[in-house]
């Protein structure tokens, strides 16, 4: 009974890193209907800067913000000077379909190239900002430890900024009205454009946190991330790819799950694990568990 | 058809003699093009005709690696035979895969298979069978005795590679000339209509994909033979990268385009070296510098030329007319 609830737990702080990357993911696939996999490369190069300021200043947290500032940045820079150009040249032929999502990957493949130039390849490590040994209950030390609850709470915190921001303001309300309809948005006087850039430089800065957290208990690389993206992906594909509610929910699911897996079954067949899953949710519930009756394939 | 098949053997014998007047490293990159030529005629059939995107070829043609590889050290079939086997399970494995992904459009399709790609090598790390790390050994053996001291085991995996090339592309081309490859475009411009008209673009999008997958697979295994060993190594993220990054500069529907996409492919990890080592031949550069110029040129092309290069040439001519 105590080590179900320990996974538990654990999954719970596993699948709350998934939930940022697939919520970054479904942001941009909301409004721009691609999805990003430069995410994961986004990530990696502001988690390499949070990393850089984290090992210089020793203070963790100033790390996130600059990871959570870079990210932010870069999102915005990727839409403003990539995906505009991109759709304004590749609008016909047969890979006008698949330009941008062939684009997204050579620019993940970019930002690895220019990290590993600059990093190179070797592992890295960032100081985790709270204790990774497990807490001491009574006599026992459990695996769940003050580093899982800090990431819990910090995703937490993060998840409830995003929710006001979405719901309580006229940016929320314009991200979702653009995302929703977005010629009616723009005739209603949003800049759907601007809009656009505003939300990938959201999900860049959520992804940065994603990358900062993975990195505070695991090492750093140029390829460390590409297993979140997939996950992150997974989670969303879980939520239907349109509901960033359906994507947290989908994470802590797919979190736990793996989790349930790697304890009790063992390594391997975790990935393993992750892809069944994908598989099963394509094909028994290809719209998601928050689909509502109507089919949302695009 | 007949003048085609005649195009074919005349271009294998040009190559025969090619091969003969050429120093060894040559010989072993013009199996290495043949090689990357099966794969992007892989991507061809997927996007450039079926509209699909397939992140995960590098992983089909570790599926093909594999079961060649396994096929040929357990069974100690023939060496053809083993050819046949990657062509088959990676087919099967493809239509599977496709049955679960390729109804679904776009961003499922493309996310499912960068997961393979992704995960499939480090799935081969964690069984025994498989070989774990170091993978297993793939011997097509020595050449033929008949050919003489003077043959080498390169050239014989020239002519391998190119026989397999030639066989597989002539089959391709001809697929894509049929109703089949009619079919495809008609789904990937407007599927829609398509259906309207009779199609059942579901199953013919699981048909390509399946066959991409074949194509995709006995690439892995002509690859496998030019290294002699199927390792995870050797079918990273990286591969199903530049396999995407030689198809868009093929012209991701243009098959003659392969072969240039091939060359460049071979290329690449050339010319960075060159590169590398006149700006000083640090570690790092050697190491990421191929990937950078695969993503530049992979990021100017789709912008540029989404269509390929042969498409600007043809407008250009068009407008002249």
């Amino acid at each position: 009974m105590q080590k179900i609830l320990e996974t538990f737990l654990i999954g719970l702080s596993t699948g709350s890193i998934y939930a940022l990357m697939s919520i970054a993911l479904v942001l941009v696939w909301r409004s721009t209907r691609v999805v990003n996999f430069a995410q994961a490369g986004q990530a990696m190069l502001s988690t390499y800067i949070g990393f850089e300021i984290a090992t210089r200043t020793e203070i963790f947290w100033l790390g996130l913000l600059f990871a959570i500032a870079a990210g932010a940045l870069l999102g915005a820079g990727v839409d403003y000077f990539f995906m505009r150009v991109l759709f304004k040249h590749a609008v016909s032929g047969p890979a006008a379909v698949v330009a941008p999502v062939i684009a997204t990957l050579g620019l993940l493949g970019l930002i690895r190239s220019i990290v590993g130039l600059i990093w190179g390849g070797e592992f890295k490590s960032i100081k985790a900002p709270a204790s990774t040994d497990g807490f001491t209950i009574g006599e026992k030390t459990i695996p769940f430890s003050p580093l899982n609850l800090l990431i819990i709470v910090t995703v937490f915190v993060i998840l409830i900024s995003l929710a006001i921001i979405f719901q309580r303001t006229n940016l929320g309300l314009s991200l979702r009205a653009s995302a929703y309809a977005p010629e009616i948005a723009q005739l209603a006087g949003i800049k759907t454009a601007r809009t656009r850039t505003i939300g990938w430089a959201i999900a860049g800065g959520v992804g940065g946190v994603a990358g900062m957290l993975v990195t505070s208990s695991n090492f750093l690389s140029p390829y460390s991330l590409d297993l979140l993206l997939v996950f992150g992906f997974i989670a969303a594909v879980i939520g239907g790819l349109e509901s960033m509610v359906g994507s947290v929910v989908g994470a802590l699911i797919l979190g736990i799950a793996l989790t349930f897996i790697l304890n009790y079954v063992g390594t391997s067949l975790v990935f393993i694990g992750g892809f069944v899953v994908l598989i099963v949710v394509l094909l028994v519930k290809p719209d998601g568990i928050m689909a509502k009756g109507r089919a949302r394939r695009a | 058809m007949r003048k085609k098949l005649a195009l074919f053997i005349f271009l294998g014998w040009i190559l025969l003699l090619v091969g003969d007047r050429i120093d060894e490293l040559r010989v072993y990159q013009g199996a290495q093009i043949a090689m990357y030529a099966i794969a992007l005629s892989s991507i061809v059939l997927l996007t450039g005709y079926s509209g699909q995107v397939s992140l995960g070829n590098g992983a089909m043609m570790a599926v093909g690696g594999y079961s060649a590889a396994l096929t040929l050290n357990n069974l100690g079939s023939p060496v053809w035979f083993a050819f046949v086997m990657a062509v088959v399970v990676s087919a099967l494995f493809g239509a599977f895969l496709g049955a679960a992904a390729a109804r679904l459009s776009g961003p499922y399709l493309a996310g499912t298979t960068l997961a393979l790609a992704v995960g499939l090598p480090e799935i081969a790390n964690q069984f025994d069978f498989l070989g774990g790390v170091p993978g297993i050994l793939f011997d097509v053996g020595f050449p033929p005795a008949r050919f003489g001291e003077e043959f080498t085991q390169y050239k014989w995996f020239f002519w391998i590679a190119t026989f397999i090339a030639l066989l597989s592309l002539f089959i391709t081309s001809n697929i894509l000339q049929s109703r089949y490859g009619r079919t495809w475009r008609a789904i990937r411009s407007n599927s829609l209509a398509a259906e309207l008209s009779g199609v059942h673009s579901g199953r013919m999008k699981i048909l390509a994909f399946t066959l991409s997958s074949a194509l995709a697979g006995l690439a892995g295994a002509v690859m496998a033979m030019t290294i002699s060993l199927v390792a995870p190594g050797a079918y990273t993220l990286a591969l199903s990268f530049a396999l995407v990054t030689g198809a868009v500069l093929a012209g991701v529907s243009s098959l003659p385009g392969v072969v240039f996409g091939a060359l460049i492919l071979v290329a690449i990890p050339e010319v960075a070296d060159v590169l590398a080592t006149r700006w000083g031949g640090d570690e790092n550069l050697n190491n990421y510098l191929p990937g950078l110029i695969v993503s530049v040129l992979l990021i100017l092309s789709v912008i540029f030329t989404p269509n390929g290069p042969g498409e600007k040439l043809k407008r250009r001519h068009h407008k002249k007319a």
